[in-house]
């Protein structure tokens, strides 16, 4: 439990100044709130606002210098520095920027040259990391894990790109150290010592490694909640997901939906390992039940956190009561499901399903991505907790100015999360969200909620039954079923 | 003006405006009004082939007759049906005011009688539509006639004339017109329409037209009118996803004809850029293919692939081609290109993080929602490149040629090339890889209309039955009832 220190610095406020709350909440939050979810969610608005303002002036002096994106944002727009949220919305990063780099350096792996664009999005030198003789996007990342604190995230999409965020291995701990007090513990009351020390088993209906925020975070929920046992984590399949693979997989789908699956300049030796990859894909069905009779069998009794994405517990949850085996963990367990709502289809009795193979009353969620630290997870009245150290915005969809931060708006989710170690915390999403401003959430966390109702602004944006001769994007339209399950 | 506008549904000579029910409204669409389709879904179909036979009372030229008729009542100075339309439909459309006024100006201009009369000989040959037409070979004499069918158009609303010229197809080869109206131009069709019924309600043509709205993916409606005994053939329009829903309902005696979703690119040679007036002239024309219309077509520019070459040099020559195309969009006439009705936000995202990445792309314009044009440093296209709209141009450096065909496929439509001499060398291959038109470099919307082949095949021979008929030449066959044994012979 490394990082659940037992000290408590909270209740103490007054005493400090802004700057250095701001100071505090950016470097170690949870330890500044003992970690405890009431504290985090308790904050005055008043204050925590405060908190957030002098935060991003402290992050914006010093990640100028850091982040050569920024520095080129910033300029352009002139900002040295801000005087109230809405001020920094002009230097939020769309979320495309990760993907911004041309594709074909990628083909011919000029890992030198992709370094070069990277090392512009964050304050870790990447550059000096060798690349001589790297010959895939596996490769890479694993050199840069080791020669870095970054930990950088993937994630390919179905027109054939793929994303590199420079998340380092510390946001990876802040970002489980938060799930950990926001998924264990119950508003309202004080942590007990098991909630903050106890080792407890994660499932997870994924994959155990990758570089994919989805199977890479498993080497950190392992340190965070499973006291760093691998005994304690147990997932539906036991192999990394080559990030390789998974840009071959979008290429390959986006080069059948052009028509014309041979011309896909993709180096031979990954185009050699796709008899790997349908091998793996093939000897999925089995790893999966082996795992469902493991978690049903093993774990009865036990304390248990799964956390995964939404439909890949619902492909769980169906399989194992369709063989009449169901889940019985101690009390205190959670399932925390994700993704829905994100362009992947639900099932309509996905969440029933899920409460009856697991045997839990409710299943928790949280919203979040790859680009941010500081997970939201809905409350009892289904609003989604911005914890105190991410400033929320909702932009008109058109200007992309912020809408106003009162009454009920729904506007572009964007955010600043000043807790962010390596890239800049600043992000527009592509995801559409509804925020109360005013009406104080009856749980009773004073934190600003996100409705439940999370869309994504392309569906927005598509009207019902526009009917066009120009081509519109295609790829997204066949099937990429597990694919998009584990890019969600 | 109302509230909100109606859609109405024009059967046969009738004008529908009972059971209205509310279509649209997401995503900030306006909504309107139009008559229940489940209520009219069995009013719409023709309820037999037979049931066409008054559209063979006319001749040829008493069809052009009415549609010259039809196109001196479609100007929108006098007729207050197509006014009021296109009052509506500056709302719904993707593109500005002055642009839609031009397209509703040039509608009586698509029903010249001399311009409708080329069209049918240039793409099918007028004595087909017009009665049999014989031909000996092999012995037989061999009479073919190009007969009118059932058709549904599920048209696109990117440009309100496709309705128009759906009906104007189903005139010519006498067919059997139904029109689906889209949600981006659900008025236009519906006030053709009724003017037809308001100057001549019983003539066969207007009996053999219907206009309505449904929503696409209606399963309900659709199951019920997408059946063979209704429709025999399916033109359809359109987005991926609308065209590849179609495609479910096809069946035996059920055919597709599909106008498949299509961008368009174009390739500028390394001569096009040799002096400061050629490197002038090449802009000139990039601007005109990307942007007339606001880039809403298919036959709109995207991409376009310069023979520059991608050293320091062909990317210092190509960022001054890009700001010149960026001057030259800006100075087009409002009638052609205006700045764009709403940059597409999503685009905007993605052009502005391009913009801070300036080792690898050089973003011109755009700030303002007015369009831009992206230099890419290397041969890629950017990733978002099936988005590109609203004005926004990708300009991309290759060494070679081959470069460019690896990016045409089946979805490549127009394709302008300068100069000439490469679209010689340039055409051949790139019909292999799925191009389907090729023009000089700034000609896409300059030229002979939409006659003979569309997107690779040739709608108006397609809407057509080709019905055969033969005889025997005299003395050339014998009778196979007075063949021997071994003296028959059925060469297929």
């Amino acid at each position: 439990m490394a990082s659940m220190a037992q000290t408590s610095q909270a209740g103490t406020t007054s005493a400090r100044s802004v700057e250095e709350q701001a100071r505090a909440w950016m470097d170690d939050p949870h330890a500044y709130f003992g970690y405890s979810t009431t504290r985090l969610h308790s904050v005055p608005r008043a204050q925590m606002e405060a908190v957030q303002l002098a935060a991003m002036n402290l992050r914006l002096a010093e990640r100028r210098g850091q982040i050569a994106v920024l520095a080129k944002l910033a300029d352009a727009q002139d900002i040295d520095r801000v005087d109230t949220l809405d001020a920094m919305a002009p230097l939020l990063l769309p979320h495309d920027i990760y993907k911004s780099y041309p594709i074909s350096l990628l083909a011919k792996q000029r890992f030198d040259q992709i370094a070069k664009w990277l090392d512009r999005l964050t304050v870790h030198d990447v550059t000096q990391v060798d690349t001589d003789g790297c010959a895939s996007i596996d490769d890479w990342l694993m050199r840069i894990q080791a020669a870095t604190p970054l930990d950088v995230a993937t994630s390919s999409g179905s027109s054939g790109t793929c994303s590199f965020y420079p998340k380092s291995k510390r946001d990876y701990l802040i970002s489980m150290t938060g799930l950990r007090i926001d998924l264990l513990q119950r508003f309202g009351v004080e942590p007990t010592d098991a909630d903050l020390h106890e080792k407890i088993h994660v499932v997870s209906p994924g994959y155990r490694d990758g570089h994919a925020t989805s199977g890479r975070g498993h080497h950190y929920t392992k340190q965070v909640f499973c006291g760093d046992d691998e005994s304690f984590l147990h997932c539906a399949f036991n192999f990394k997901i080559s990030s390789d693979l998974m840009w071959l997989a979008g290429r390959l789908r986006a080069a059948a939906a052009a028509g014309d699956a041979s011309r896909i300049d993709v180096p031979p030796a990954l185009l050699a390992r796709r008899a790997e990859w349908e091998a793996v894909q093939k000897d999925m069905p089995a790893q999966q039940a082996a795992f469902i009779q493991q978690v049903t069998a093993q774990l009865k009794g036990e304390r248990v956190a799964a956390m995964g994405l939404t439909n890949m517990f619902y492909t769980v949850a169906k399989k194992g009561l369709a063989d009449g085996i169901i889940a019985d963990f101690a009390p205190g367990s959670v399932v925390m499901g994700g993704g829905g709502g994100k362009g992947v289809a639900l099932a309509e009795d996905a969440e029933a399903v899920i409460c009856q193979f697991f045997g839990v009353d409710r299943m928790l969620s949280a919203y979040g991505m790859t680009e941010i630290n500081c997970h939201s997870v809905l409350c009892e009245h289904d609003r989604y907790h911005v914890p105190p150290m991410v400033t929320p915005y909702l932009l008109d969809i058109d200007s992309g100015q912020p809408l106003p931060r009162s009454g009920v708006q729904t506007g572009r989710y964007a955010f600043f999360d000043m807790t962010h170690q390596s890239a800049w915390g600043g992000l527009i999403t592509g995801d559409m969200a509804t925020i109360d401003w005013d009406t104080p959430c009856p749980c009773g966390r004073t934190s600003y909620g996100l409705e439940k109702q999370i869309g994504r602004v392309s569906d927005f944006l598509g009207g019902e039954d526009k009917i066009s001769c120009a081509a519109t994007p295609s790829a997204q339209a066949e099937a990429m079923d597990y694919l998009t399950a584990i890019e969600a | 003006m109302t509230q909100r506008p109606i859609s109405y549904a024009v059967i046969r000579g009738q004008v529908v405006e009972s059971d209205l029910v509310e279509f649209g409204g997401r995503g900030g669409d306006i909504t309107f009004l139009a008559p229940d389709p489940h209520k009219i879904v069995d009013r719409l179909p023709l309820g037999s082939p037979s049931k066409m036979e008054d559209l063979y009372d006319l001749s040829f030229e008493q069809i052009l007759d009415f549609l010259e008729e039809l196109g001196a009542h479609c100007d929108v100075r006098k007729n207050d049906l197509l006014l009021e339309a296109r009052e509506m439909s500056y709302a719904t459309a993707p593109t500005t005011k002055p642009i839609m006024d031009v397209f509703f100006d040039h509608l009586p201009a698509m029903f010249d009688r001399d311009r409708v009369r080329r069209m049918c000989e240039f793409s099918v040959g007028v004595p087909y539509l017009e009665g049999w037409v014989p031909r000996d070979i092999n012995g037989s004499r061999v009479s073919i006639r190009a007969y009118g069918a059932r058709s549904l158009h599920v048209v696109a609303g990117n440009g309100p004339v496709i309705g128009a010229l759906s009906i104007l197809r189903g005139a010519v080869t006498r067919s059997d017109t139904l029109i689906k109206v889209p949600s981006n131009d659900p008025f236009t069709t519906g006030a053709i329409a009724r003017t037809m019924c308001q100057f001549a309600p019983d003539h066969p043509i207007t009996k053999h037209v219907a206009v309505a709205y449904w929503r696409g993916g209606d399963e309900a409606f659709e199951q019920k009118l997408y059946q063979p005994h209704n429709i025999e053939k399916i033109i359809a329009w359109g987005g991926f996803a609308g065209v590849k829903h179609v495609t479910k309902y096809i069946q035996p005696g059920l055919e597709l004809i599909s106008l498949d979703p299509k961008r368009s690119a174009s390739v500028v040679g390394a001569e096009a850029l040799e002096t400061p007036e050629q490197l002038e002239e090449t802009a000139s024309r990039i601007a005109v293919d990307v942007a007339t219309g606001n880039q809403t077509a298919c036959v709109s520019c995207r991409m376009c692939y310069v023979l520059c070459g991608t050293d320091e040099d062909g990317i210092e020559t190509l960022k001054r081609l890009g700001q010149l195309v960026y001057e030259a969009m800006l100075r087009l006439p409002q009638d052609i290109s205006t700045k764009p009705k709403r940059y597409d936000p999503g685009l905007k995202t993605q052009v502005d993080a391009l913009r801070l990445n300036e080792d690898w792309y050089t973003v011109i314009g755009g700030q303002e929602g007015e369009g831009a044009v992206i230099v890419s440093h290397t041969a890629d296209r950017v990733d978002f490149y099936e988005y590109l709209a609203d004005r926004t141009v990708n300009l991309i450096p290759v060494d070679t040629v081959d470069e460019v065909l690896a990016v045409v496929d089946a979805y490549t439509q127009t394709i302008g090339i300068f100069p000439e001499t490469l679209r010689e060398e340039l055409r051949h291959k790139m019909a292999l890889h799925g191009g389907q038109r090729f023009v000089q470099l700034g000609y896409a919307f300059n030229g002979p209309g939409l006659v003979g082949p569309q997107d690779g095949i040739e709608p108006l021979r397609r809407m057509c039955k080709w019905i055969i008929s033969e005889e025997p030449l005299p003395t050339q066959r014998k009778p196979l009832w007075e063949c021997a044994e071994g003296e028959a012979a059925m060469v297929s």
